[in-house]
């Protein structure tokens, strides 16, 4: 389905909540340059032994929904194994998505064959975790900044070095490096080498899975910024993907918190931050240091998650976080907490879902799942239309009043 | 490289492979430098009536105009024979680890980036080829190829030598296939592979611009270790009566010597030391080639 054949169609049904998705805006109120919508990737477990039957899947992506905007960027955050650098590489196409649609341009992403989906990679590019496994280490620095180049052709032959002289200089290095082998470079100029291979096609979003992980402290700075720098200077989303909350919040505008394949709480920066509504959330920000709280000499009040992340072959039913959750009760085990709007840009997945200390006792999703308090059926009431809009809807459910409205 | 010229043993052994190869291009003149001639032997003449030879060993003292004596029977220069026979061995080792090699590479890569069925299917096949007694196959081909050709020695020649070519290629690639593939395995989940993929890098040039030249150093060294293993194999087929016929060769000559070795004992060890001086020389360089490539084998 096409951008414009996805407007006619929600142009014919005028639903509240629902915009065409052409004049959709997010936060920053700049256009969505991707729009990802119930993206799922299952990986089959095979069995041992001479017939291997499919015996599982790992749901490593399962249903995530969310979109960037043009120029913009956001952070992916979330424990290892969450899903988070599948959703990256789904992006990419590094893997092919089991369902769900990518929309980047008016074109789905996820339905592009190899062959469709080469001119598109000029538009997408990565940036890879591991600055030492990411450049090949038999290729000149000119070679692995110029194959984009030759690839795509974006420049003459003739040009190629010229351009990526510029491109070196562009991330900060010396462009007479060009001939130098990626080993004779420190971790932190591989990772602009890297950077300058992903600008090389002028990509209108970039991916950057885990960029400045691999680094020490005061080169992520350096990279980081220079990832703002560029963002600026030539106007590319990025899909922040990360596990410090630090550097994500000094980077994006935007954020979406996974846990084990599903996007539990996304919203802007400052409300996911500040008022955190998911208890994953709160727990994760309680467990990143504070260095105001360290300054004074406060104790913080950390949160303890017991146990460990289940296996995501055979997920917990209902909430996926509430084997771990202070707040579980009936209702987390028996429905799924729908990705609820309660802002302007706020989206979070609970049953319970307020800002630390404040959670209700009684499920707030329960009215609109249909439900009574444990999650049972109740007779008499059905469940409300939730809206499948991966940006934001213009009205929104308040958490006060527990109503939809858009004060 | 650096590494490898420090090292005195590669330097030595690279300096005997030199004159080796040199002695096989140069075969042709230096017969006519010592005045010899491939084949040349009358045994009317050139042999007493015991079939030993009238001039040089074993019987006579040293001779300029047979430095290596006489063959016993055909009354041959065993110098021209032994030049000839170096230059046939290195053509066969040659022309056969390359060919292995060439295959065992294209194999391995298709294997290893291939997953699934044909991956398992190549895979299959590298297991059979490896299973299968070439020894027995290649005494079995043998006589078939010497009967069909038998009454045109002209092509019997080059049918011998090709078969024989034939059945060390078919023997040889199957080591480097699976050590190509184990490569690639690990290779391939590397994230610079990812990133030409994300770039949209075609497949064939990943393969062979971004795989290739990090297996540099495993082919090296599988081909200066293939290289000995094939000049052996040679001499030890020719031996066994599987090797060239109608040109002079070291294996053909060791077959022939045997006999006289208690009489005549020269005329087995010129050929005997060539292939050991030789397959020593080339086994200690790659050796050195492989320890240059990787510091941590170092001893």
């Amino acid at each position: 389905m096409t951008e414009s054949e996805v407007a006619q169609q929600s142009a014919e049904q005028p639903t509240p909540g629902i915009v065409p998705a052409a004049n959709r805006t997010v936060s920053s109120g700049r256009r969505a340059i991707l729009s990802v919508t119930d993206l799922k990737k299952y990986f089959p477990v095979k069995s041992s032994g001479l017939i291997r039957r499919t015996v599982g899947y790992v749901q490593a992506v399962d249903g995530v929904s969310f979109e960037v905007a043009e120029g913009s960027a956001l952070g992916l955050v979330g424990e290892s194994g969450c899903g988070k650098s599948t959703t990256g590489r789904l992006i990419t196409r590094l893997y092919d998505p089991t369902s769900g649609s990518m929309m980047f341009e008016g074109k789905d992403l996820a339905k592009l064959s190899a062959k469709a989906m080469t001119p598109m990679r000029k538009e997408i590019q990565m940036i890879f975790q591991d600055p030492y496994s990411s450049l090949n280490p038999r290729h000149t620095v000119g070679t692995i900044v110029g194959t984009p180049l030759r690839v795509h052709k974006v420049v003459p032959e003739k040009q190629v070095l010229t351009r990526v002289r510029e491109l070196l200089e562009v991330v900060g290095l010396n462009p007479e490096h060009y001939n130098r082998y990626p080993n004779e470079f420190s971790g932190g100029q591989r990772q602009r080498i890297g950077i300058a291979r992903a600008l090389a096609l002028q990509p209108k979003l970039l991916v950057a899975d885990e960029p400045v992980s691999a680094l020490d402290v005061s080169i992520q700075a350096q990279v980081v910024n220079l990832l703002r720098d560029v963002q600026n200077e030539f106007n590319i989303a990025f899909l922040f993907i990360a596990h410090d909350l630090a550097v994500v919040r000094h980077f994006c505008p935007e954020i979406a918190v996974m846990y084990l394949g599903k996007i539990v709480e996304i919203g802007e920066r400052e409300s996911v931050y500040n008022h955190a509504h998911h208890p994953y959330t709160q727990a994760l920000l309680s467990a990143s240091p504070d260095v105001k709280q360290a300054a004074i000499g406060g104790r913080r009040e950390r949160i303890r998650l017991e146990g460990d992340v289940p296996s995501p072959i055979n997920p917990p039913s209902g909430c996926r976080f509430r084997t771990r959750c202070w707040l579980a009760q009936d209702i987390c085990a028996k429905q799924e907490p729908p990705l609820l709007q309660i802002g302007k840009t706020h989206k979070v997945a609970c049953h319970f879902a307020a800002e630390l200390g404040n959670h209700p006792a009684k499920p707030i999703t329960a009215p609109l799942l249909g439900t009574d308090d444990q999650g049972n059926h109740a007779p008499g009431s059905s469940p409300v239309e939730f809206s499948t809009n991966p940006g934001y809807d213009e009205t929104w459910f308040d958490l006060k009043t527990k109503t939809f409205g858009n004060r | 490289m650096g590494r490898l010229r420090s090292d005195k043993v590669a330097i030595v052994c690279a300096a005997i492979v030199v004159i080796f190869i040199l002695i096989a291009v140069f075969a042709p003149l230096l017969t006519r430098l010592f005045g010899v001639e491939v084949r040349a032997g009358d045994p009317s003449t050139d042999t007493d009536i015991f079939n030993f030879p009238v001039i040089g060993p074993p019987d006579h003292g040293f001779t300029w105009k047979a430095p290596l004596g006489l063959a016993p029977d055909t009354g041959d220069d065993n110098l021209a024979e032994w030049l000839y026979g170096a230059r046939t061995s290195l053509m066969i080792a040659s022309i056969s680890t390359v060919f292995a090699t060439l295959i065992g590479i294209t194999i391995g890569l298709v294997a290893g980036f291939s997953r699934g069925w044909l991956d398992r299917v190549i895979s299959f096949v590298i297991d059979v080829f490896l299973s299968l007694p070439f020894l027995l196959a290649a005494l079995a081909v043998a006589p078939i190829i010497v009967l069909r050709f038998s009454d045109r020695p002209g092509l019997l020649k080059w049918a011998t030598f090709f078969s024989l070519i034939f059945i060390l290629i078919i023997t040889g690639w199957m080591q480097l296939a699976r050590l190509i593939r184990g490569e690639v395995l690990s290779l391939r989940e590397r994230e610079f592979i990812q990133a030409a993929r994300v770039m949209g890098v075609p497949t064939r040039q990943i393969l062979f611009k971004e795989l290739l030249p990090n297996m540099v150093a495993p082919i090296v060294v599988s081909f200066s270790l293939t290289l000995p293993a094939i000049v052996t194999a040679e001499a030890g087929l020719s031996y066994l009566g599987i090797g060239v016929i109608g040109q002079p060769s070291w294996g053909q000559t060791v077959l022939k010597a045997v006999p006289y070795f208690d009489t005549y004992p020269l005329y087995l060890y010129a050929p005997v030391l060539g292939i050991f001086v030789l397959v020593v020389a080339l086994n200690l360089l790659g050796d050195a080639i492989r320890d240059a490539f990787d510091p941590k084998t170092r001893r």
